[in-house]
């Protein structure tokens, strides 16, 4: 295993400067438990300087040093964005394998339920959800509400791949030696449904971030908490681009871009690995 | 079929790259071609077939209207009041303004006198202007007056028909020229319905509504105004409003002024802060109505042209409203005097105006705005008092008015900010305040320990022995100053102990104060006059008797549900005098007094608008050194009294 | 023909059970709603001016009356359905009396344009510009304008539609910045106004264009790739056919049929991100209409927004599951 990934590290360029991003972006994260200010406190240090020295990247108008901000930001988000991209894969795996391989009334249910909840206006209902709750609002009930509203379009891809699957003869074939449904599905099919799972994975989470940064931006989540929207948030709040406070923005915008790319770049370069067609490409046959 | 589609997108598609780069090239060329045309359309005419020096742009803070063709304004959730409606083209009895008034505080509109009242306050009678004409030709009387009040009487849902019913038992006219009230009940401040202050009851033109089959179904399109101006032409998605001067201004009743100066005003939906303040560094935004400190900064700094209230920091305007830190008084653990006065004495007034207004903040200790003649009548004369404050914890006394707090404010700032801040201390009070609570936690702990709290380690504990906790209700990104004073506060009591944090509540924010459903919340409860020292505006409210028990909603103001028998005795003296009378301003600084000594909520400073103006294209603005004749901020219906001082600038 | 036929029943039964169900879930969670638009309606009424203890009491009562909020929630609920029979959403709780259908005709084409504009150019051009780096893998510039789009998706669309605001209205002041048309101009079908309307509309399609083309060219790109490999494209290429001619009849086409299902679910979801745009440039669209009904509470003009996006949402859904099968004659119609 570590044989492949050093391999892929050396001859894949997609695959290096995807590690690396990534892993500039969680060390960053990690970072965070050695920041010497307490993040939800304001007026720590003066406000309004441009990086230099003492603050690498400035601080903010809030008197905070944003280098740190950004890493609590940074752990914050990944965190929100993992855990809403975790939960929701569990539940279009579930949907998309017993859909596609079950076909008939069942696949017809499911199905009916998926297109119901890709028809929903998510926005919406999102902030109708936030004032229904809103003293007991919080970032795991936000998770929990936008992990079960974002995996339709992943359980229908999901469920295609478990389709052209069921016709195969490995599984006939598994079929005939007795296997159980699930020994099926998550033994034998899983691994063929993989790499689709990773890429939408990677979409998920940058989806998710997505999300919280408009509604941070519109002031619907917690806004003392330090995510990349709520920092954004503030940055807003006190018309940074206008006040010339470039690097306030800059900084979770420049973030956020590098973990979507390393992201993406990991993800295309594994599932050119994984599928030995293109793999053959790459090497030139 | 199925193949003619896919292939005819496809082969669209790709066989465009091919001759792609050429064509590409042109497309290149002709499009910046097109973009350097339009940058020349676009400089020649902002608004199209109106010259740019002859309107009036102002932004409108209710941004977008929803129900955008909708200009009945007596009907509740109507289109808007401040597109310019309110400020051009309705009038009503008397204005007062919120600073010194063109021509002293008190102005008679329509009527030509103040209103005369019987000995015990049951009957007002008012004698109106003559000459006085609607925008369609027909001269305004007495009926118009009287056809107001009935008709809102018999549809309580439109505007002031509650307040109404709940006064008036009949309205008559016995001629042309006079209106006659029978009230109810005695009340001293009835005509305070009629008495513009930001705005107020407005007449109706009696000869269009009495045709309409249901007064509150009548969309009023276009107005009929009584204003000097009517309307042009606007926009159905309400994002803009142009109104146009009056040919026969002269039978209005601001023309005792003069003429007013621009030909058209346009108030418009600017969008975010952020670009308001880029419109008016395009010159296409005259007035911002309100912005960030940040965005003022820019502005100061880099628009010579552009100006606010003050000429230099704080810049804004204070409002006569007076955002405090509002404690539920009914809520347990804050009916203790001892509690709130610990909470104020933990508060550095420094860091919070530093936070909230980046120091473009003036601060008040007391229960009344700092803000128009109110210095002159319960700042200055009260000083004293309160430097001779005295708390007695028990264990010790303590004098907790720093009468420098401001002068130390304006301290902090002046090395960064170099001349824009005053020396003089005349002029630091006036933009700065003057003292406030000097921040004690010995104090505090003292008195919190007589109120039964304990300290259990870093954390503060209630008398039943839960963890004392508070959160505090801020309004969220809807006014983003009070949220940054309200999460400092919250970090100031979280450094002392107390597990407190700030909770976000940007839509429902007043609903829910009102409900009672809260602990502590940054708003305020106190709103006055502003050129007249009468309290009543607010005060009466505050009486025991609307006082709701836990559990129900609370009418306004009396948000913090404070009652006192001592408050009572008060607002009820003050129901037994005349509006002018001088006795008016002692009964306002005993409640004053009581209010320091029980604190029902911290008073923190005045709602300080960033309004800001542009003298390219128009000068004549109000300025509190030059001419702080009205209030600039111009949602204010007071704002029309601008229109008569505004000249166009000389074109450079 | 005969499955056809069968096969359009079914999703067209689908299809109304879907809009059913989601309109019915957006009426339970909007009539869940706390906010209560009579005390938002007193609040705002009361806010500067003058209050009356007294006259608060009296004007909740004739609130109450005049919104007809009386009648238990089936009750409502059988009123809601009926008078959605005949396309009306009831009168807007904020707007009141102006019924809730006439907003939403004010707005509607302003966002239907915004979107349709924006999503056609980005599908257009993310599509082209990814067919051709997935075809044309060594070509340097396409690999420089994929990183570029791929950096440019995970912008939140607030910065970048400040961005392109100081752009091209600050820095470079050529375009305007603020509403749908220009101030004082009448909307018929005139010259100036149609050409005022195309003005306006460049920025906020270029930053919505922006945020968009990226997740088009990725997928095609990839699509592509994968079908480059495919042994009848290896054939042809072979066989000596135009590369031009592979490019379009051979891999193109077969990778636009993901692509069109891609187009009409996307459709769907950009209507958040439309919302921020639409209020950064003052565009008058449904987006900042529905975030107004939901902070003041007005659920008739949130159920009628969202049942007309569940509805237009459902039948591109529909549309596209029809028109599938016509264009991939790889599906087979069970």
């Amino acid at each position: 295993m570590l044989r492949v990934l050093q391999d892929l590290f050396r001859y894949n360029r997609e695959f290096a400067i995807g590690t690396i991003l990534v892993l500039i972006v969680l060390s960053l994260a990690g970072a965070s438990f050695f920041s010497p200010y307490p993040p939800q406190d304001s007026y720590v240090v003066p406000p309004d300087v441009p990086p230099c020295w003492g603050h690498p990247l400035g601080t903010n108008s809030r008197g905070q040093d944003v280098f740190w901000q950004l890493t609590v930001a940074m752990r914050n988000s990944l965190l929100f964005g993992v855990a809403v991209a975790f939960l929701s894969r569990i539940i279009s795996l579930v949907i998309g394998l017993v859909s596609g391989y079950a076909g008939g009334v069942v696949d017809r249910v499911l199905m009916s339920i998926n297109d119901t909840f890709v028809v929903i206006p998510l926005f919406p209902i999102l902030t109708l959800f936030y004032f229904m709750m809103h003293d007991h609002m919080s970032w795991t009930l936000l998770a929990l509400a936008m992990a079960s509203l974002g995996w339709p379009y992943d359980a229908r891809l999901i469920r295609s791949v478990a389709l052209s699957l069921r016709n195969r003869e490995f599984t006939t074939q598994s079929v005939f030696s007795g296997m159980s449904t699930w020994q099926i599905l998550f033994g034998e099919h899983l691994p063929y449904v993989l790499p689709i799972v990773l890429s939408t994975t990677m979409n998920n989470i940058n989806w998710s971030i997505g999300l919280e940064v408009t509604l941070s931006v519109i002031g619907f989540t917690n806004i003392e908490t330090p995510t990349i929207g709520t920092m954004i948030y503030w940055a807003n709040q006190h018309t940074a681009m206008v006040a010339g406070i470039w690097w306030w923005v800059l900084a979770p915008v420049a973030t956020v871009t590098m973990t979507f790319i390393g992201l993406f770049l990991l993800s295309v370069s594994i599932n050119e690995f994984v599928d030995p067609r293109s793999r053959l490409v790459r090497v030139g046959g | 079929m199925k193949s003619v589609t896919t292939k005819s997108v496809s082969y669209c598609l790709a066989a465009s790259f091919v001759p792609a780069k050429r064509v590409l090239k042109r497309l290149a060329f002709s499009l910046v071609g097109l973009l350097f045309g339009a940058h020349a359309f676009a400089q020649a005419d902002f608004l199209a077939g109106i010259p740019r020096n002859e309107v009036l742009i102002a932004e409108n803070p209710e941004g977008r209207i929803t129900n955008s063709t909708w200009f009945n304004i007596w009907v509740v959730n109507h289109g808007s009041n401040s597109n310019g409606l309110q400020q051009l083209g309705m009038d009503t009895l008397w204005y007062i303004d919120a600073d010194a008034g063109i021509d002293g505080v008190w102005d008679n509109s329509l009527a030509s006198e103040k209103p005369t009242y019987n000995s015990d306050f049951t009957e007002m009678t008012v004698k109106l202007r003559d000459g006085i004409f609607w925008s369609d030709g027909v001269e305004f009387t007495a009926d118009d007056v009287v056809y107001t009040v009935e008709t809102q009487m018999k549809n309580p849902s439109m505007v002031w028909g509650p307040a109404f019913l709940a006064s008036v038992d009949r309205v008559t006219a016995p001629d042309k020229r006079t209106v006659v009230f029978k009230l109810k009940r005695p009340n001293s401040r009835f005509h305070s319905l009629f008495t513009v202050r930001w705005n107020a009851a407005w007449i109706m033109p009696k000869h269009i509504f009495e045709k309409a089959p249901d007064p509150t179904k009548f969309d009023f399109k276009p107005p009929v105004t009584l204003g000097p101006y009517t309307l042009k032409s606007f926009d159905p998605n309400g994002e803009w409003y142009i109104w146009q001067r009056r040919d026969d201004w002269q039978r209005t009743t601001l023309a005792r002024f003069g003429e007013p100066g621009p030909k058209y005003v346009a108030y418009i939906d600017p969008g975010p802060p952020d670009k308001r303040v880029i419109m008016q560094l395009n010159h296409e935004l005259d007035i911002i109505h309100d912005t960030t400190p940040e965005g003022m900064f820019t502005l100061a700094k880099q628009s010579p042209s552009s100006h606010g209230w003050f000429k230099g920091f704080p810049y804004a305007h204070p409002d006569p409203t007076l955002p405090a830190v509002i404690l539920n008084n009914q809520v347990e653990m804050f009916k203790n005097r001892d509690v709130r006065w610990a909470l104020a004495l933990l508060i550095d007034i420094k860091a919070v105006s530093l936070a909230s207004y980046r120091g473009a903040a003036t601060i008040s200790a007391i229960g009344v705005p700092p803000t128009g003649l109110y210095p002159k009548y319960y700042f200055d004369p009260l000083e004293d008092w309160l430097k001779n404050f005295e708390i007695d914890t028990g264990k010790s006394k303590y004098k907790p008015y720093d009468p420098g707090a401001a002068q130390q404010i304006a301290d902090t700032l002046r090395p960064s900010m170099g001349n824009q801040i005053p020396s003089d201390p005349k002029e630091i009070a006036a933009a700065f305040g003057r003292g406030w609570w000097k921040p004690n936690p010995q104090v505090a702990t003292e008195l919190l320990e007589r109120a039964g709290f304990k300290k259990s380690g870093n954390q503060w504990l209630k008398p039943d022995g839960t963890p004392f906790s508070i959160t505090l209700l801020v309004e969220g990104d809807q006014r983003p100053v009070m949220t940054r004073a309200g999460t400092m506060i919250a970090q100031q009591w979280r450094q002392f102990g107390i597990d407190a944090k700030t909770q976000a509540y940007p839509s429902d924010f007043f609903p829910r104060v009102a409900s009672g459903d809260y602990e502590a919340a940054l708003a305020w409860s106190v709103e006055t006059w502003g050129g007249h020292p009468d309290l009543s505006f607010f005060l009466d409210s505050w009486h025991s008797e609307f006082l709701k028990p836990p559990g129900e909603r609370q009418p306004p103001r009396n948000w913090q549900r404070w009652s006192n028998p001592q408050l009572d005795k008060i607002i009820e003296q003050i129901r037994a005098i005349g509006f002018d009378d001088p006795k008016g301003v002692e009964l306002g600084q005993e409640y004053i007094k009581l209010a320091v000594r029980e604190m029902p909520t911290i008073p923190l400073m005045s709602y300080n608008v960033f309004t800001v103006m542009d003298t390219t294209y128009w000068t004549g603005y109000p300025s509190a050194e030059k001419d702080p004749y009205t209030n600039p901020v111009p949602n204010w219906a007071n704002t029309k009294y601008m229109m008569v001082k505004l000249k166009p600038a000389a074109q450079k | 023909m005969k499955a056809y036929a069968l096969y359009f029943v079914r999703r067209l039964s689908q299809f109304v059970l879907v809009v059913f169900v989601g309109i019915n879930i957006v009426f339970f969670v909007t009539h869940a709603t706390p906010i209560d638009p009579v005390e938002q309606a007193i609040s705002s009424a009361t806010q500067f001016g003058h209050s009356d203890p007294q006259a608060v009491e009296i004007m909740r009562k004739a609130l109450r009356e005049l919104y007809g909020l009386d009648g238990t929630l089936p009750q409502q609920y059988v009123r809601f359905w009926s008078r959605l029979a005949t396309g009306d959403f009831g009168p807007s709780l904020s707007a009141f009396p102006t019924p809730v259908s006439v907003l939403i005709r004010q707005s509607l084409p302003w966002t239907v344009g915004l979107l349709v504009t924006s999503t056609l150019i980005s599908w257009g051009m993310g599509n082209l510009l990814g067919g051709l780096a997935g075809y044309y893998r060594k070509n340097g510039l396409l690999k420089a304008v994929g990183i570029a789009a791929t950096g440019l998706q995970p912008i939140p669309s607030y910065i970048m539609a400040l961005v392109v605001l100081i752009l091209f209205g600050y820095i470079w002041p050529i375009l305007p910045i603020s509403g749908a048309f220009q101030m004082n101009v009448k909307p018929d079908l005139s010259i100036p106004f149609v050409c005022s309307v195309v003005m306006h509309s460049i920025l906020p399609v270029l930053s919505l264009v922006l945020i968009t083309i990226g997740a088009w060219f990725v997928g095609m790109r990839s699509l592509v790739s994968n079908i480059v490999t495919e042994d009848y494209v290896v054939y042809a290429e072979l066989a000596g056919v135009d590369r031009r001619r592979i490019l379009t009849s051979y891999i193109m086409r077969n990778a636009l049929p993901p692509q069109l299902t891609g187009l009409a679910l996307s459709l769907g979801a950009i209507f958040n991100g439309a919302i921020i745009t639409e209020f950064v440039f003052g565009y008058p669209g449904l987006g900042t209409l529905l975030v107004r009904g939901v902070n003041s509470g007005d659920y008739s003009l949130v159920l009628g927004i969202a049942s007309i996006s569940i509805v237009a949402v459902a039948a591109a859904v529909f549309v596209i599951d029809l028109l599938y099968p016509l264009l991939d004659p790889r599906v087979k119609v069970e």
